[in-house]
């Protein structure tokens, strides 16, 4: 809040919404409002950036001036009279909604069943491309979604054109999907703002214009620094984290400091689940620019699975687990065993001061040895102290209490004892005789002094992996144990109390948050991409990882394409499943050996040609898998057919369901009903008219083919659900309806066709391993009887299912479903057709 | 230093006196370190100690420890070959009878089979049977030695096997071994049926049963994983269509049964199949580089006393959780062999022994938050003749956990019967087979293993498959059926507890 000067000549007075208000000049109406605590909906303007304009939707009514001027362009002047709250606005804005939502997929904005999909959905599915907001990783913080929901009307006249780009993950972290963007020019502009010369800008004009940088260069070589500031300020699912993406809304704005490099920059983490999911910068100016480790490797790190969670001391030449107190007891009588002069420490010096205090404590008090403390993002070879180094090689140094990874293994098999503290597993620890588990980065209270000297405060935002602890307190308990009084350290202030003329650690020679090429390589001495592949990608080192090698036998891919968007048409060779293979039956697949076992439904086969043909929608890591295969790749495993066939169904004309995955699934039955006569009328639903595909196939295998759509931009408006009733309304006689597509649809056509006296069977998906019967992973209750969806189905009298159980069983590994994710830049990207139709589809 | 040869007792005429030497005992990883690891728990005999146990045996004229071995593997004959130190001669004789000697050296029952049955024991503690073979076994595998396998010559027959578990190993082994092209079919995308995906890494290493079953591909056995019959081909299109003489089924007893209680839809309720499916078959331990969800829970109660509850409760602990075995008799009457117990016991798995599930409690996520159990007491005899549990009134009392493995035993998979409209089903839905030829009511078709006998050990699935096999190859060599071999070692149980 600006605050009164002393000369009153210098306020503005002016009039919002019948609010006297003063102000300072030079303000705009949007701020001035804001400050009164009026809200004007905005979407393009920010508090940290200039005024735009663009996307019009902070359009006021001022006394005296023509039209509808934006109120983030119009400085305030005295007397002004303003509305921010009109009949006319609100119509004004609607449009100006209609506009932006037409370059924006829209369906679940506009579906009439967004309040019950929410409350049985209320995860996002983990798609690899959002094709609506139930599909977005942005969807519980966006800002365009707020602004449909609370201000708008659900009925929007234009259809939505949907672009048609590829999906942009060839960057390390990040994951552009430019179909959702609405060109606020939010990234850009932020990003000049910070750095000066953008990376991004807007590439092309009209209906074409889009987000990126020139010449279309990957973002590694556009001189972009990953500072991440673009994903942290777009108001949409475009630009996200590809780690923290999925983990919807977090706690904002935990601030400490970054302890990976001595520049120790502030920085603000989200919290999720009591997890630091992301980090990014305290406030979006470029003082307070953080680099790409900073934005996107300090969470990984603080989660990397691998994280040492419990205290391990050698034992008949293994490491064994023990608990704290044996573990400080074994190490002090260890280390009691060497003379002065035959111990050394060598640790990190990007440590918080309190944990370095007492490095250097225990090393010169209680075992009278040497200290070093190695440059941050160095290694051992730049510890400048030769003789020490000399004493290593010459053996004269017996035991060594190491802070992370620093030896080579010549020098580690040469040592008598070693005392490793650290958070991941290294070639120290493989040979340490005693693995302390520490916390690192936000699991840490106390101060960093940066390379200029200044002392900064961390504040601890979460729990330690596991039983890891604070160095400064294993040491303070290892002292203890070696009777060394005088230690009375009751919590960390006591340490920081007795800190004095602690030195500023040596700067790191480079700008890490100018440039790429200046990020250190290591933390605790090793390398940051082991932990984190996706720094490879911007030139850091890392260890050699075993490659897994595509499976070279198996069940080889013969067409692999996307049909609409994130679903995936895949034709696979297997003759013996194609030769037996029954309408409503489905295959386990894993892609390799280490892949899930999951199942999928047969979209469709073909016995001649030995080939059978899947829907993959790309929801998750194993689906993702499939996604990423090409023709002529092979799947490791595939078995099947599983499951019972559709039971034959009584009566003339069936009405089958199919949304989603669905609509391939019930392409067989549809086929086999009308091969055994019966009247086949086939209800396609999708989301909007770019989500909808085999129209065509389905049109020669059925007597009818009704298409819904949620948005209305092709067919009815509505689901299957909605056809299902009209068709009762209409008069037609259906003897059986049959749904499959998503749990939510089949629940909903579920409940609405439970009066109507028809049969329904749904086909249903809930989590399996086995797949025939062994593991009861897929057990439901239908009835009063538990059955398996493997064996006894999928196919079930929808009417008997309990919904609510199979919804959570299946979200019952929601949180490793998002872990599972693979971190790594996908090099490999397909290109999806642009369709002529581009989703503005209005022909029938 | 096979050849070495150290201080051998005299053993010159052997009468059952008081054996030199005591039973060796096996070296094992200390309680509390393998409680936190998959790494096995025995370390197995060095030679030198096998030398020293094979010595204590008596070699008497009648071994009753053959008529004990539901295989009947030449007992004295192995034994004696490994006091000779000729580990290699050892491995072949108890090839003669087994296909997979260093599983059953670790799996099987032996203090209920060959060892109760050992004349040593009467008096003194039995040879260690089943240590000498695990030890036989391992050192030929481990020295890498290849073992000539006699073939006979091509019979021109083909045989099916479906299930690619220890019954179909056997069956499969005996078969190749006669001469007759076998061809297994396996749903799964791994061979070894229960040996990989139910019995834990640190009971029997994985690779173990890869290599036994690397072995039959020498034989000459063609294997197909990924391969449901019953789904694709069923058990009469193999006999008419595909040109099968004979058809061995095998498929196990892989259909979990549930307590019915109620809130046992819960998440966080497995069947002890799908809990060590996860961590054994799908290596959901080494998640997330094994795509496979892993369990992660604070408090996993196992119900059941057999095998399968004791290998969950101690899986339960190495996936870092606190694990208590809640059964409803005493512990005298679980059925699971002592030594499980005991290491379960030594481990830090906590029983809660007659006690009895009621219901499960669960959050407003249906997730798992605890178990109601009611306390038993012993009340009168039953059909099995043991004394039933019976509730005590009042007695309930609440176990907070969030996860729960049920393991009260499987019922056979029904993908072959249902699909077999000929075969004759008996009302626990199991395969009837004869006992003494375990061929069942189709012509050319024979069963064995847990599809027969409900749910019972490794080497009783064996025991009726060298049966089968023998049946088989009589069948297909136009011999009479031979019935001789009734020794089946079946044993009755409470309730059916999945093999080992």
């Amino acid at each position: 809040m600006n605050s009164f000067s002393e000369s009153t000549m210098d306020t503005i007075s002016l009039t919002i919404d019948n609010q006297q208000i003063t102000t300072e000049p030079g303000r705009t109406v949007l701020q001035a409002a804001e400050e009164a605590g009026i809200s004007i909906p905005t979407i393009c303007a920010h508090e940290d950036l200039p005024s735009y304009g663009a996307c019009r939707m902070c359009v006021v009514e001022i006394e005296g001036m023509r039209g509808y001027p934006t109120s983030c362009t119009t400085p305030v002047s005295e007397g002004m009279v303003v509305q921010t709250d009109t009949t006319e606005l609100r119509k004004l804005r609607n449009q100006v909604m209609e506009f932006i939502l037409s370059g924006h997929p829209d369906s679940c904005l506009v579906c009439d069943h967004r309040e019950d999909c929410e409350k049985y959905r209320p995860n996002v599915t983990k798609a690899g491309r959002s094709t609506r907001c139930g599909f977005c990783s942005n969807r519980d913080v966006c800002m365009v979604r707020n602004y449909a929901i609370t201000c708008y009307e659900r009925h929007l006249n234009l259809p939505t054109l949907y672009c048609h780009y590829n999906l942009e993950r060839d960057d390390p972290f990040m994951e552009r999907d430019l179909n959702l963007c609405i060109l606020c020019g939010l990234c850009w502009r932020i990003c000049e703002k910070i750095h000066g010369s953008p990376a991004i800008s807007i590439n092309n004009r009209g209906r074409w214009a889009k987000v990126g940088t020139a010449f279309n260069s990957s973002y590694v070589d556009s001189g972009c620094t990953f500072c991440g500031a673009c994903i942290d300020i777009c108001p949409t699912g475009t630009l996200t984290d590809r780690y923290a993406r999925w983990y919807g809304k977090g706690n904002f704005g935990w601030e400490t400091v970054c302890t990976l490099c001595p520049e120790g920059c502030k920085i603000k983490s989200t919290l999720s689940d009591n997890k630091v999911v992301s980090t990014e910068m305290i406030s979006f100016d470029r003082e307070s620019r953080i680099c790409a480790l900073g934005r996107f490797a300090y969470a990984q790190l603080m989660n990397a699975p691998k994280r040492l969670k419990r205290p391990y001391i050698r034992d008949n030449d293994e490491l064994t687990p023990v608990s704290w107190p044996d573990a400080i007891d074994f190490v002090a009588k260890k280390l009691a065993e060497y003379e002065p002069g035959q111990c050394a420490t060598i640790v990190d010096s990007a440590n918080i001061r309190e944990n370095l205090h007492l490095y250097r404590r225990f090393t010169e008090e209680a075992m009278q040895g040497r200290f070093a403390s190695v440059p941050a993002g160095d290694g051992f070879d730049d510890i400048d102290d030769e003789s020490l180094k000399a004493d290593l090689q010459a053996g004269k140094i017996k035991a060594v209490v190491l802070g992370g990874d620093y030896l080579d293994p010549e020098l580690l098999e040469g040592l008598d004892c070693l005392i490793v503290l650290d958070y991941l597993p290294s070639a120290a620890t493989k040979r340490a005789d005693a693995v302390l588990p520490v916390a690192i980065l936000a699991e840490l209270t106390g101060t960093f002094r940066d390379d200029a000297g200044e002392i900064k405060p961390l504040k601890r935002a979460v729990d330690a992996a596991g039983e890891a602890r604070p160095e400064w307190m294993i040491l303070r308990d290892l002292a203890g144990a070696l009777n060394r009084n005088g230690w009375p350290y009751d919590d960390i202030n006591g340490v920081t109390e007795d800190i004095t003329n602690d030195p500023a650690p040596q700067p790191w020679p480079g700008s890490p948050r100018d440039s790429l090429k200046d990020l250190p390589p290591r933390f605790r001495g090793a390398y940051l991409a082991d932990t984190v592949p996706a720094l490879k990608d911007v030139g850091l080192p890392s260890h050699p990882t075993p490659i897994h090698p595509r499976p070279t036998t198996g069940f080889k891919i013969l067409k692999h394409e996307e049909v609409v968007p994130n679903f995936f048409l895949i034709t696979i060779e297997a003759p013996k499943i194609a030769q037996y293979a029954r309408p409503g039956q489905f295959v386990i697949l894993m892609v390799d050996e280490t892949s899930e076992r999951v199942p999928f439904t047969l979209a469709d086969w073909d016995a001649e040609a030995g080939t059978i043909t899947l829907i993959i929608e790309e929801v998750g890591r194993s689906s993702g898998e499939l996604v990423f295969l090409s023709e002529g790749d092979f799947i490791a495993h595939v078995t099947g057919p599983l499951g019972v066939e559709l039971p034959v169904p009584e009566g003339d004309t069936i009405a089958l369901g199919g949304g989603c995955y669905g609509i391939g699934a019930i392409y067989p039955i549809a086929r086999e009903l009308k091969q055994l006569g019966k009247k086949v009328i086939t209800v396609l639903e999708a989301c909007s008219s770019y989500t909808l595909y085999m129209e065509s196939q389905f049109r020669e295998v059925s007597d009818e083919v009704i298409i819904m759509t949620k948005d209305g931009g092709k067919g009815m408006k509505g689901g299957v659900q909605e056809a299902f009733t009209h068709l009762v309304d209409r008069g037609t006689k259906v003897d059986q309806f049959v749904a499959v597509g998503c749990t939510f649809m089949m629940r909903m056509v579920t409940e609405t066709t439970r009066n109507f006296g028809i049969p329904l069977q749904v086909a249903l998906n809930p989590i399996m391993v086995d797949g025939t019967g062994m593991c009861g992973a897929c057990r439901i209750t239908i009835g009063d009887e538990t059955k398996f969806a493997c064996i006894d189905g999928p196919f079930f009298d929808g009417h008997q299912v309990d919904w609510d159980e199979l919804g959570s069983r299946r979200g019952a590994y929601a949180a490793e479903e998002i872990e599972a994710i693979p971190q790594d830049t996908h090099h490999h990207e397909k290109l999806v057709p642009i369709t002529t139709s581009g989703g503005c589809a209005l022909d029938d | 230093m096979s050849e070495t040869d150290p201080k051998t007792p005299p053993k010159k005429k052997r009468k059952p006196k008081k054996p030199k030497v005591p039973r060796q005992p096996m070296p094992e990883q200390d309680a509390t370190r393998r409680a936190r690891n998959f790494q096995e728990v025995p370390y197995g005999y060095p030679p030198e100690t096998a030398i020293i146990e094979a010595a204590r045996c008596l070699q008497c004229k009648k071994p009753l420890c053959v008529q004990g071995c539901p295989v009947n593997i030449d007992i004295p004959a192995f034994i004696k070959l490994i006091e000779e130190s000729n580990f290699e001669g050892a491995a072949i004789k108890l090839l003669e009878q087994t296909a997979l000697p260093a599983v059953c050296g670790r799996v099987c029952p032996q203090e209920t089979q060959c060892e109760e049955k050992c004349v040593l024991g009467k008096k003194f503690e039995p040879v260690a049977i089943g240590r000498l073979e695990r030890f036989a076994a391992d050192y030929v595998r481990e020295h890498g030695d290849e073992l000539e396998a006699q073939i006979d010559p091509p019979t021109g027959k083909r045989v099916a096997v479906i299930g690619a578990g220890p019954a179909g190993i056997t069956v499969a082994g005996d078969l190749a071994r006669l001469g007759h092209k076998v061809v297994m079919f396996e749903a799964l995308h791994l061979t070894g049926g229960v040996l990989m995906y139910g019995i834990p890494e640190f009971r029997l290493p994985k690779d173990i049963v890869q290599f036994e079953v690397n072995n039959l591909k020498k034989l000459g056995v063609e294997i197909h994983t990924d391969y449901v019959i019953g789904k694709a081909e069923t058990v009469d299109q193999l006999l008419n269509e595909e040109g099968y003489d004979a058809v061995f089924i095998g498929s196990g007893a892989g259909l979990p049964m549930f307590m019915n209680v109620p809130g046992e839809n819960a998440i966080g309720v497995y069947s002890a199949n799908e809990f060590l499916t996860r961590i054994n078959l799908m290596k959901a331990y080494d998640f997330p580089n094994y795509a496979t969800s892993p369990i992660r829970a604070k408090h996993i109660i196992t119900v059941g006393g057999g095998n399968v509850a004791m290998d969950s409760a101690r899986c339960a602990l190495r996936i870092g959780s606190k694990s208590t075995v809640v059964y409803r008799r005493a512990r005298e009457q679980m059925p699971a062999r002592d030594e499980e117990i005991h290491h379960a016991e030594e481990e830090g798995v906590e029983f809660n022994l007659l006690t009895n599930p009621v219901r499960i409690l669960t959050d407003d996520d249906n997730k798992m938050v605890g178990m109601e159990v009611i306390k038993m007491e012993l009340g009168e005899p039953d059909d099995s003749g043991r004394r039933s549990p019976v509730p005590v009134p009042g007695s309930e009392y609440i176990i907070e956990a969030d996860c729960c493995v049920v393991s009260i035993g499987n019922k056979p998979n029904p993908l072959i019967p249902q699909t077999s409209p000929d075969l004759s089903i008996t009302r626990w839905g199991t395969i009837e087979a004869d006992e003494g030829t375990m061929q069942t009511s189709k012509p050319g078709v024979f069963a064995g293993g847990d599809v027969v006998s409900g749910a019972a050990t490794v080497i009783s699935a064996m025991g009726q498959a060298k049966i089968a096999a023998h049946n088989i190859h009589l069948y297909l060599t136009g011999g009479e059926p031979d019935t001789s071999e009734e020794e089946t070692q079946t044993e009755e149980k409470e309730q059916p507890v999945t093999s080992e």
